[in-house]
Parts: C-alpha cells; sequence; structure tokens
C-alpha cells in the first residue's frame, strides 16, 4: 500500500514561509531569475562549470532559508532511475568529449568506460539536482497565486496584441492548484481499486495492468469534469469575465532589491558561462590518465 | 481573442490529470517486451477529451499543459527519454497538436456518426501524438528511423487501443450516450 501514498512524493507547489529576502522579491523577479539560471544549466556542459553553478544554487536555497534535505526531497523517488541511469550512461559511454582526451579506463566486450563517460555522469546527475532544487526554490519561496500574478504581469505587453496572457495565467492556475486535489482523488480511487484485487505496479504484465487501471482512470476523469462544471458555476456567479475590467487585489511593485537581485543573477550567470571551467575538466582527465598510468 | 470560463476551467482540470498521471509515473503503460525503452503513455488522453469535448481551444491549452509538464519531467525520466524530451522541441510543440487533430477531425464526423467521430478522434489524437514525437527525433537526428519505426510500432497500437477505449467510455458516460450490452451507465 505504500506505492499508494501518492501525495508524498509531488513536490509541486510547496510553500514554505520562511520570510526570507528571496521571499519577498517580487515573483517577476523570481521567474527571470530562474529562468536564466535554468538557461545557465542548459548552456553549461563542464563539470566544473556545473559544481560551481551549483554551489551558486545551493547558496541560494540556504539564502531562501529552506532546509536543504526537504529541498531535496523531491530526488528520493527517482533516485532508483538516477542510479540506471548513470549505470547505463557509464557502460555505453554516450557524449563523448571533442575537447577533451579521454582515457580510457576499463572496457569489456561492447562495454566501455573513459574519462569521458565518467565526466558525462556527473555532469547529468549535476544538472538533475540543479534543476530539481531550482524548480523547488521558486515553488517554495513563492505561492502559486504569486507565481500566477506574476507570468501575467510578465506577459501583459501581449495583451495589446490579442494575446489572452490573464487567460492563460489563470489556466496554469487552475491546472497546479488541482494537482494536489486530483492526486489525493486517484489515491482514493487507486486503492478501492487495490483492495478489489487490481494489480497496477509498473512491471506488471502491460496488458494486466491497463484492464486493472480503467476503472481508476475513467472515474478520475468523469468527477474531474464533475469538479469542473461546479468551478465553471462557482466562478460565473461570482462575476468572473477575465481581464476585462478586472482590478487586482496584489499589486506587484519593483523595489531596487529587485533590480539589485536580477542584476546579480545576470552577472553570475554570465560569469559562470564565460569562465573556463573546462580547464578544470581536463585536469580531472589528466589526473585520470596519470593514475592508470597512460 | 478571449477564453470563456468554461475553456479556462476544462482546460486547467484536464491539464492537472495530465500533470498528475505524469508525476505519479500512473500514465505510461510501460514498453512491451522486446522494445527500446520508448514507454507507451496515456497522458495525451487528457488533450484528446478536451477537444472532443469544448473544441480546438481547449485541446492545444491542455496539449501545452502536457507538453510542458513532460519536458520538466524530462530529466527525471529513464533514457532515453531523458535526453530527447529535454528538447522543447520535441516535448512540447508536437503535443501543441494532439487535441486541435482531435477536435477537428471530431467535429468534422460528427453529424454522420457519432461513434465513428469519437473512434477517429481518439486515433488520430494519439497518431498525431506518436508521429509527430517520432518525427521530431528523426529531424533532431537523435535516432535513425528505420531504428524508432519499428521499435515505436507496438506501443503506438497499444496508446491507441487504449485511448480509443477511455475516450468512448468517458465521452458515453459524460454525454449520456448509450453504449456496450447495457446501453451505457449513467454518472
Amino acid at each position: 500500500m505504500e506505492d499508494l501514498e501518492l501525495m508524498r512524493h509531488i513536490t509541486i507547489g510547496q510553500y514554505l514561509p520562511t520570510g526570507s529576502a528571496v521571499h519577498r522579491l517580487d515573483p517577476r523577479t523570481k521567474l527571470i531569475g530562474i529562468g536564466l539560471l535554468i538557461l545557465s544549466i542548459i548552456t553549461i556542459s563542464s563539470v566544473g562549470g556545473l559544481m560551481a553553478l551549483l554551489v551558486v544554487i545551493i547558496g541560494l536555497v540556504l539564502l531562501a532559508r529552506v532546509p536543504l534535505g526537504f529541498a531535496l526531497g523531491g530526488l528520493r523517488p527517482a533516485l532508483p532511475v538516477l542510479i540506471i541511469i548513470a549505470i547505463l550512461q557509464l557502460l555505453f559511454g554516450w557524449g563523448a568529449s571533442a575537447d577533451l582526451v579521454c582515457p580510457d579506463l576499463w572496457s569489456f566486450w561492447i562495454f566501455k568506460i573513459t574519462g569521458c563517460s565518467i565526466l558525462t555522469v556527473i555532469a547529468m546527475l549535476l544538472r538533475l539536482v540543479a534543476l530539481i532544487l531550482l524548480t523547488g526554490m521558486l515553488t517554495m519561496t513563492s505561492t502559486i497565486s504569486e507565481l500566477t500574478h506574476g507570468i501575467e504581469k510578465l506577459l501583459r505587453p501581449l495583451q495589446k496584441i490579442g494575446f489572452p496572457s490573464h487567460e492563460l495565467a489563470m489556466v496554469f492556475t487552475i491546472a497546479l492548484r488541482f494537482v494536489p486535489t486530483l492526486a489525493e482523488e486517484l489515491e482514493k480511487l487507486l486503492k478501492a481499486q487495490v483492495a478489489r484485487g487490481a494489480d497496477i505496479r509498473l512491471g506488471a504484465n502491460p496488458i494486466q495492468r491497463i484492464r486493472h487501471f480503467l476503472p481508476v482512470l475513467i472515474p478520475l476523469f468523469l468527477t474531474t469534469l464533475r469538479r469542473g462544471e461546479l468551478l465553471i458555476e462557482a466562478m460565473e456567479a461570482r462575476g468572473y469575465t477575465g481581464s476585462v475590467g478586472r482590478s487586482h487585489y496584489v499589486q506587484l511593485q519593483m523595489t531596487a532589491k529587485d533590480g539589485l537581485a536580477l542584476l546579480l543573477v545576470f552577472g553570475l550567470v554570465v560569469g559562470l558561462i564565460f569562465i573556463p571551467f573546462i580547464v578544470l575538466d581536463a585536469k580531472f582527465l589528466l589526473l585520470l590518465a596519470q593514475l592508470t598510468g597512460q | 481573442m478571449k477564453l470563456s470560463v468554461r475553456q479556462i476551467v476544462i482546460s486547467g482540470l484536464l491539464g492537472a490529470i495530465s500533470i498528475v498521471l505524469g508525476v505519479t509515473r500512473l500514465g505510461f503503460i510501460g514498453p512491451f517486451p522486446g522494445v527500446l525503452a520508448v514507454s507507451a503513455t496515456i497522458l495525451h488522453i487528457p488533450a484528446i477529451l478536451g477537444g472532443i469535448l469544448e473544441g480546438p481551444v481547449v485541446g492545444l491549452l491542455v496539449g501545452l499543459i502536457f507538453g510542458i509538464s513532460s519536458w520538466l519531467q524530462a530529466p527525471s525520466e529513464a533514457p532515453p527519454a531523458n535526453l530527447w524530451f529535454s528538447n522543447p522541441f520535441v516535448a512540447i510543440l508536437p503535443r501543441l497538436f494532439v487535441g486541435v487533430a482531435a477536435a477537428y477531425i471530431y467535429m468534422l464526423l460528427r453529424k454522420s456518426n457519432e461513434w465513428l467521430a469519437l473512434v477517429s478522434a481518439s486515433v488520430v489524437g494519439t497518431l498525431t501524438n506518436t508521429v509527430l514525437v517520432v518525427g521530431a527525433l528523426i529531424l533532431f537526428g537523435y535516432v535513425p528511423a528505420a531504428v524508432i519505426i519499428p521499435a515505436v510500432l507496438p506501443n503506438a497500437i497499444a496508446e491507441v487501443v487504449v485511448s480509443v477505449v477511455i475516450v468512448l467510455a468517458v465521452v458515453a458516460a459524460w454525454k449520456g450516450l448509450s453504449i456496450g450490452k447495457n446501453k451505457g451507465s449513467t454518472v
């Protein structure tokens, strides 16, 4: 039954009100800052650079006064998969590097472990941890409603050309808001079916699994649609008309601190991308080569 | 362009189902034996349902949410999905068309035969997802066509069958259509 505790593993939207400096920033600042950091995760390819980036991100997490163990909680369910990816990537040596000389460490039949495949695996794991920390940070330091206000404000200029930015923000809010609710609903339906002898574990006979899963899925869709009808009625009864003539209870205000934070993040990202951390990777490979006597 | 309350709410809720099934990994029906680890999924079904029940705009929005969540989830997927779906042009772009295609097929065929329209919409919606994603993979040179097409075929068939069953059951129950031996159920 432990597999069915779905609620525990969903880390979207766990707001942690610690009242830190990061929490008090404008959501737009946080969205742009995190966007820049995600861009740097994708751009930086050297292990040295990614390590420096991870240090920066951990610094931000600590600045936000979010316990590190809590921020990394989302990693635990992914752990078995991570280990398998790491082993596969190690064995098949994906991602040879063009700029670096890779010392061969071990080879057997079609499997080959080189210095570069170790670096690739480490880089991938660093990227994953960095991404999970960043996305976690965004939702732990800002409530969903703050984020949606932020998105709406950021997209507002597009409204002039007829883009429904307010409505789009509302769609995202509703989707995120109902994730925990629907997870709970799903858990209830699953438990009811498992109690009746259904076997929906991943890895069970797929055809059996689908057959057992149908009596969960169909009620999930139907109760969700019914919930939708109620929500539509509630929103219409309260006179929801979208963005037209709508004033905001929350007025976002960019302050000097926001400017400073954005400048800082921008500087860090540019620094991380342009400092040649790849030299560290080359040093590591050289060391490995010396150790293995090549 | 303006969205109605109905379009906003239904898009959000169906998108939420796609996120929940993805995050809990219940939406992956698993690779069939002897197949590369490209998992068959049912995560696109909310987009098809959105398209059928509320039209192409809702189909598009649910597809967008499905795409974004699949992109954000990509790093924790098993290989090779983690490498392929980290690319937003593989994860998000093809998914925008799933609900739209289903909606137009349904609107086109509904007048002649409701059942035919539902079945075709779910088949076309599912194949749109499969074909466009696989097409993007081939286009980006991630995998040769000769490898991916036979590998994906059994999963595509499974996805089509499952999505037809679910779409028929949900739409029939929601709209009170009569289906099967017992002439449907009421919910």
